[in-house]
């Protein structure tokens, strides 16, 4: 048999041509610039052939061939834009202009109206070329354009449907809609969430998704994939409608989770207009989640953001310039003994600011009292959580796995990319188990869903250690098989899948990290992992989380995630810094010394102070928003957003990734590198005279590996390879109360986790409101059905000194007798869980 | 001797059993279409009548054997007497045939339409021979052979009829052999294109990979069409044997049967069937020691129109969406779940047994050159004997309608052919040859064989719009010229009906449905636009007569017709006035009625109640605006 050729030989338009073989005529045209119009084909997605724009002639074939569906053969003779199917292609876009309203497409008057029309307008007005929100990016309109329609001979069908406006961040008018079925093949063949689907036949037939469902009963991510490829209208980001086209696009580093995806900002004038997944084969694969797509740009772009520094005086805000403001902070902090001086930063910084924010307690203020507000999130986890960073492997490696174990992992907002390639793995024949008591997207998709009751995480977690320990497999199983019950038997049928499976890993979520036992089960997760050979992936919700350890943005650890009581480290430091390094206190716990202390000067670096205790006796409050509640802060600097600033990021797996400076900062804010050092400077200390963010890097270089090219840093995963450790406050086990009577609800409090700069994202976020919980607890149907509640009731929760209302939710498949809370300022009770009564609040 | 050949011979004693009856055995059709017209309440109460009568027979229920306009019928076969057909039965009918048959013994020769008999003796005398009766005897039962003889919920009456001998023919030929033979006797594809099924099986069979499909398409989803229904009711085994014929041929060891849910009764049989079939070793592992495994799932269709079209059945199948795709890749190189596929439909599948059994060239006697063999046609319509027939391939038009369909009651008009992707023909065509190449060359197609027939009463004009709207409604969606184009000739057409007709709507519908017929994705768009582009063809004239006088010569086209009285002819029987929803019509008895045209909707029931009691005659007739303006301006 003689070896087929790779390539084929062609003739498109008299021009033989060579091209591989399995292409389809429509990429070969465009391998060879040749443009074929098209409406419904699109590069990642398979080909459809419903727009018939792409028909071409080949000798020897019937009729007119789609040029997306059919592929080259040897030898095929193609003609691209003869005269009949040039015609019979303006009379198939006339067919479709006639179910499209915006006519005026081909209106004679267009020019005339662009000039007329061409005011600011917030809403849509139903005449002119307006009307449509994607005038001037609308691949209707390049068709029309190269195929010099002119007029239409038909009706216009106006479908009359109604411009569904209810959900967050998109707009759907499906009078604008073609039906070329992109949005649909990118929900069911990239996204792999299934929600949109074609409806209904002949000219009733329309998109949505099946049974009638709302996009949110339908299970939509919000991810605006399907908005990313509509050609026309149809489907619009609420907050871009109006924008019209971006000038430039940069490619950064979304900083609003521990991802780390790349994003593609689109830009005009000095305003971020819209945010688009970048094609980006490590990390989000051309993929976003809803806050990365939609919650940037709402974000960087709100009008209150800070924009000029004030002080507080007596209630009232008082503007003053930057120099004032330097003065006033150098004055202050010169004022400020060391170990009365605390500095938090967040740690959704880059790693330039963390590294600037630690060398400027430890060398302007000679304090050690610098930390994140990590810590507070984590809690007594927090050391657990870093070991197993310790072991991460990279997102990829989902794609090589035969068995994915998800524990306490949530896909549907945040890390929406994972849920993503999870559902990729599913597709290859890998197999998915999610551990955890609350039902999910996950549990749907999953093979084996294992419900523990959220205080028998731990106890789950150990049975499985102790069924995957090295004894031979015969002898786990029969031991396993002895005892009685369903979720014993689950469990050894887990055991069994993980012990035969090929480079498994375990994703772990952040559902469970504020309970009481999160170290035991952080631990656990450990153990399972070396048993099974299983790679672990934790999957921060801080973005720069790594990076902050990594800076050394904590008392015990230095640059490089040394541990500060290495006597050497410290010294060969403060050589290098030319300055004296505070030691740590060895028998302290870190928490001791910044949190819940009364301190002289406190410095916020994106963290905004929870409401209740006062912390300090001056507050520096350095954010992009002003703090929710008014004399807190004593002096307000404002700060540039991730869009603003230049610098590095490390994800979750260990990349370092550029964060890129895609606009200047509103009005005079600054980076939070920059701050710092004016006041460092202002108080005659050496080592801040950074110029610009490579210096910064050029600087950490010479304490981190893997630092030193700023401009394509290495974006290779690593495990955390740190010396030092955290230490943390381990709670008393309180030990099992028993209780006189069992309590009716137990409650589970985790606290917001879409946070940025200590800002939950709904504070600054509309859409975000309506999809991310906050301030609700969620009620299993039994019960609300008890109590008499309903999605959206207000409840009272209550336990013995301490009572809160919060909105109901009620969620299928949750276990009776549980509540879910999740609060904005993690209040948090101990023990979490906590027996409460709730009841329905009186009208 | 292997189980089947036991099988077989204890089959054929009983058949012999049942054929020497020492009792009397009373056959009912009871098929869809017998059931339709009352075969189940006649059923009812024949058994009645023998329990009260206490007479012994027994009661066989067959399929349909054709002739739908005689339903229900009723056969008797007396112990060593031919059977006798008794056709439009009742139960008093029932009543009355049975008393004197079964006690007097006489046949009731008034009544019977025919017998089976070789010929006519003392006892049937006076009674024709049933396949002698005029709509009968042109045709040729080749797939419907059995359809009407044996209890299709029995294996036993299919293997006594020489079933499972193709399959058992083709094992030992070979699959090689079996494809030569199918293309020896120029088979071609039931289901409407005319494919050559061998060439099909041959890109299926040289396709890499282990694993093929077999689909049998039962979709049958043409208004007016039932001959896969009555096929799969009347004799489901010689379906289900082709299939293991064709899957036997192409290497799959996995069939499907896509069957619309609309027909429950065809489901049940085949689903007996094929457990009977797994009974006896037919289906499953190693069948009758072949080697072949084979096995058949049933899967019901929603009824989409559109999933009668290969890809969008495949689609349905993998439980997506009924939606055509491009081709290539072709089914039979990828098709269901990416394996090749072979979709072939009911009646092609019928037809292999009967290839098998008796070979290419006894096949090839029936049609002609380049169109073999037998097709079964629904013939319906204003025709005088409808029914279910089959007719080999070659027959003109004229001998169809005419001879077997006994022609029409008032002036023929037309007839449509292929459903509503066919085209409408005109007097001119009835000599055409009914073959795949004559009927394409006329603007229509053959399809799966629908075949209705108009005479003068129909309008086309109103015959374009009904399937132009059919076809619009079933468009999946996809593709524009389908969806929006088609919506664009029906809502041309209804103006025209509606006598708004503009000139330039004739240049527009004729430019139009070419654009939809090249332009569109799937079969259903490109032969969508065929009923206009025909009517527009050959009927021109009556075309232009809407748009240019505002007339309806068929006086169908409600917006373009009055009704009136004639005064002359009406006997004031007051049934009209009964019947008129809207109270237009009235006048005391005896005396001619008043019509008031403002209160009238034009539903046509008094027009019909009218013709139909001979009585009155035409005294309610429907009158083009046209003619009403000429009257009043004398």
């Amino acid at each position: 048999m003689s070896k087929r050729s790779k390539t084929v030989k062609i003739t498109m338009d008299n021009k033989v041509l060579q091209v591989k073989r399995k292409l389809t005529i429509l990429q070969a045209a465009e391998c060879n610039g040749i443009y074929i119009p098209t409406l419904c084909a699109h590069e990642a997605l398979t080909p459809f052939g419903g727009c018939r724009m792409c028909i071409v002639e080949v000798e020897g074939m019937r009729g007119f061939p789609t040029a997306c569906t059919t592929p080259v053969e040897e030898g095929m003779v193609i003609r691209t834009h003869t005269a009949q199917v040039q015609n019979e292609r303006r009379e198939i876009l006339q067919l479709i202009l006639s179910e499209h309203t915006s006519s005026c497409l081909i209106c004679g008057q267009k020019d005339e109206c662009r000039e007329y029309m061409g005011t600011i307008r917030k809403a849509g007005v139903i005449t002119g070329c307006r009307y449509c929100p994607n005038d001037g990016q609308c691949e209707l309109q390049d068709v029309v354009e190269y195929l010099g329609l002119k007029e239409i001979d038909y009706p216009i069908y106006y479908r009359q449907l109604r411009v569904e406006k209810e959900d967050p961040f998109y707009d759907r008018d499906y009078n604008l809609c073609i039906l070329c079925g992109r949005c649909i093949r990118m929900c069911q063949e990239i996204r792999m969430a299934d929600v949109l689907a074609f409806k209904q036949r002949g000219r009733q037939t329309v998109i949505g998704p099946a049974y009638n469902r709302t996009h949110w009963q339908a299970g939509c991510e919000f991810c605006g994939a399907c908005v990313s490829v509509c050609p026309t209208g149809a489907l619009s980001e609420k907050a871009r409608k109006w924008e019209g086209k971006a000038e430039r696009e940069e490619v950064t580093t979304c900083s609003l989770c521990g991802v780390g995806c790349q994003v593609r900002l689109l830009i005009k004038g000095e305003k971020v207009i819209g945010s688009l997944p970048a094609e980006d084969p490590l990390v989000n694969d051309g993929q976003l989640c809803v806050k990365g797509r939609f919650c940037v740009t709402e974000l960087v772009n709100n009008h209150r953001r800070l924009r000029k520094p004030y002080r507080t005086q007596n209630g009232a805000e008082l503007q003053i310039s930057w120099e004032q403001a330097i003065e006033l902070a150098a004055k202050k902090l010169s004022d400020c003994p060391a170990e009365r001086f605390g500095l938090l930063v967040s740690p959704n910084c880059t790693n330039e600011d963390l590294y600037v924010a630690q060398k400027f307690a430890r060398v302007v203020m000679g304090s050690v009292n610098i930390d994140t507000t990590a810590r507070k999130f984590y809690g007594p986890g927090f050391n657990a959580y870093l070991n197993l960073m310790r072991m991460s492997v990279p997102l990829a490696d989902l794609s090589k796995a035969s068995l994915i174990l998800c524990v306490g992992l949530d896909t549907r907002f945040g890390r929406s990319v994972v849920g993503v390639q999870l559902r990729k793995a599913i597709g290859r024949g890998a197999k998915v188990i999610t551990i955890n008591p609350r039902n999910n997207n996950l549990t749907m998709i999953a093979e084996k869903w294992l419900q523990p009751a959220p205080d028998e995480m731990v106890h789950l977690l150990r049975s499985l250690v102790k069924l995957t320990e090295k004894k031979g497999r015969r002898t786990m199983m029969s031991a396993s098989r002895r005892k009685r019950g369903d979720l014993a038997d689950e469990l050894s049928q887990v055991a069994e899948m993980l012990g035969e499976a090929c480079s498994p890993v375990i994703l772990v979520g952040s559902e469970f990290l504020q309970r009481r036992e999160s170290p035991q089960i952080l631990e656990a997760i450990g153990k399972l992992a070396r048993n099974t050979c299983a790679g672990v992936l934790p999957l921060p919700a801080q973005s720069n989380l790594y990076g902050s350890v990594l800076m050394g943005a904590y008392p015990e650890l230095l640059p490089g995630g040394f541990s500060s009581t290495d006597k050497g480290r410290a010294d060969d430091l403060s050589e290098r810094w030319s300055a004296d390094i505070p030691t740590f206190p060895s028998r302290r716990s870190a928490e001791a010394l910044l949190w819940g202390r009364k301190l002289k000067v406190l410095y916020l670096i994106g963290v905004v102070p929870p409401n209740r205790e006062p912390h300090s006796d001056f507050t520096i409050f350095q954010n992009i928003y002003p703090s929710g509640s008014p004399g807190q802060a004593d002096l307000v600097l404002p700060a540039a957003a991730f869009t603003e600033t230049d610098g590095t990021s490390i994800n979750g797996e260990g990349r370092i990734q550029r964060v890129r400076k895609a606009v200047h900062p509103p009005g005079e804010a600054l980076p939070d590198w920059e701050i710092l050092c004016r006041i460092a400077r202002k108080l005659g200390k050496k080592g801040f005279d950074f110029g610009n963010v490579r210096q910064i890097h050029k600087e950490i270089s010479r304490f981190v590996a893997g630092f030193g090219n700023f401009a394509k840093p290495r974006r290779k995963a690593s495990p955390l390879l740190i010396e030092g450790e955290l230490r943390v406050v381990r709670r008393k086990s309180a030990g099992k109360k028993r209780a006189d009577k069992k309590p009716p609800f137990m409650m589970n409090v985790s606290t917001v986790e879409h946070i940025y700069r200590g800002f939950p994202l709904t504070d600054w976020v509309e859409g975000a409101r309506m999809l991310f919980a906050e301030e609700t607890v969620d009620v299993s149907p039994e019960d609300a059905k008890k109590l008499g509640i309903s999605t959206g009731d207000e409840v009272v929760v209550s336990w013995e000194h301490f009572q809160k209302s919060l909105l109901a939710r009620i969620v299928s498949g949750q276990q009776r007798g549980m509540l879910y809370a999740t609060l904005r300022n993690g209040e948090f009770i101990e023990p979490n869980p906590h027996p409460v009564i709730m009841r329905k609040k009186d009208v | 001797m292997n189980s089947l050949q036991k099988a077989k011979q204890e089959a054929r004693r009983k058949w012999d059993l049942l054929k020497n009856s020492k009792i009397p055995i009373i056959y009912m059709g009871t098929a869809t279409c017998g059931r339709a017209a009352g075969a189940l309440e006649v059923l009812e109460s024949v058994k009645k009548i023998l329990r009260e009568k206490r007479l012994k027979a027994k009661i066989v229920q067959v399929g349909c054997i054709g002739p739908c306009y005689l339903e229900p019928l009723m056969d008797i076969t007396m112990p060593g007497r031919p059977r006798i057909s008794y056709a439009n039965v009742n139960s008093e009918k029932a009543k009355k045939i049975i008393e004197s048959l079964l006690i007097k013994n006489d046949p009731q020769t008034k009544l019977a339409v025919g017998h089976f008999g070789d010929e006519s003796d003392e006892f049937t005398n006076g009674i024709p021979r049933f396949f002698d009766l005029p709509m009968l005897k042109p045709q040729e039962r080749v797939v419907l052979r059995n359809c009407g003889f044996i209890d299709p919920q029995q294996i036993d009456h299919y293997l006594a009829n020489d079933g499972y001998l193709g399959i058992i023919n083709a094992f030992h030929k070979g699959w090689q052999k079996v494809i030569c033979e199918v293309q020896e006797a120029g088979l071609r594809g039931r289901g409407g294109a005319g494919f050559p099924t061998f060439k099909k099986w041959q890109i299926c069979r040289s396709s890499p990979g282990k694993t093929k499909y077999l689909i049998c398409n039962a979709d049958e989803g043409d208004p007016g069409a039932f001959m896969n229904r009555s096929l799969l009711e009347g004799d489901p085994h010689s379906v289900l044997e082709g299939m293991l014929i064709a899957a036997y041929a192409i290497g799959a060891s996995q069939g499907y049967i896509y069957i619309r849910a609309e027909y429950p009764l065809a489901i049940a049989r085949l689903k007996r069937a094929i457990s009977q079939m797994r009974e006896y070793g037919l289906l499953g592992k190693n069948i009758q020691k072949s080697g072949f495994d084979f096995d058949i799932v049933i899967k019901e269709g929603a009824g989409a129109f559109v999933c009668g079209e290969e890809t969008a059945l495949i689609s349905s199948i993998e439980g997506k969406r009924g939606m055509p795709k491009s081709r290539p890749p072709f089914p039979a190189v990828a098709g269901l779940h990416g394996k090749p596929t072979i979709i072939n439909n009911v009646e092609t599948l019928g037809t292999l047994p009967n290839i098998l059994r008796n070979g290419a060239t006894w096949y090839k006697q029936f049609g002609t050159q380049g169109n073999h063999g037998t097709k079964t046609f629904s013939l319906v319509g204003k025709i005088r004997r409808s029914g279910l027939i089959e007719v080999p391939l070659g027959m003109t038009l004229r001998q169809i309608i005419f001879d077997i369909g006994g022609g029409t009651r008032k002036p023929f008009k037309a007839v449509q052919t292929g459903g509503p992707s066919g085209g409408c023909l005109s007097e001119e065509f009835l000599d055409t040859p009914v073959n795949y190449e004559s009927l394409t060359a006329a603007g229509s197609i053959m399809g799966s064989g629908g075949l209705i027939v108009m005479d003068e009463d129909t309008c086309v004009v109103d015959v374009a719009h009904y399937f132009l709207d059919f076809t619009q409604q079933e468009s999946c969606g996809k593709c524009s010229p389908c969806r929006v184009g088609t919506r664009h000739l029906v809502e041309i057409l209804e103006r025209i009906t509606k006598g708004q007709g503009r000139p330039e709507d004739l240049s527009k519908l004729q430019t139009l449905g070419e654009t939809i017929k090249r332009g569109s994705l799937c079969g259903l768009g490109q032969t969508a636009p065929n009923p206009v582009l025909t009517t527009l063809r050959y009927f021109r004239p009556e075309y232009l007569l809407h748009i240019k006088e505002k007339y309806c010569p068929a006086a169908v086209c409600r917006e373009l017709v009055e009704y009136r009285v004639v005064p002359g002819k009406c006997t004031g029987c007051q049934r009209c006035v009964s019947v008129c929803p809207t109270g237009a019509i009235t006048g005391p008895r005896a005396e001619p009625h008043n019509l008031d045209p403002t209160k009238c909707i034009k539903c046509r029931a008094c027009y019909e109640i009218c013709r139909f009691d001979a009585i009155a005659g035409d005294a309610i007739v429907i009158r083009s605006r046209r003619e009403v303006a000429d009257e009043q301006t004398q």
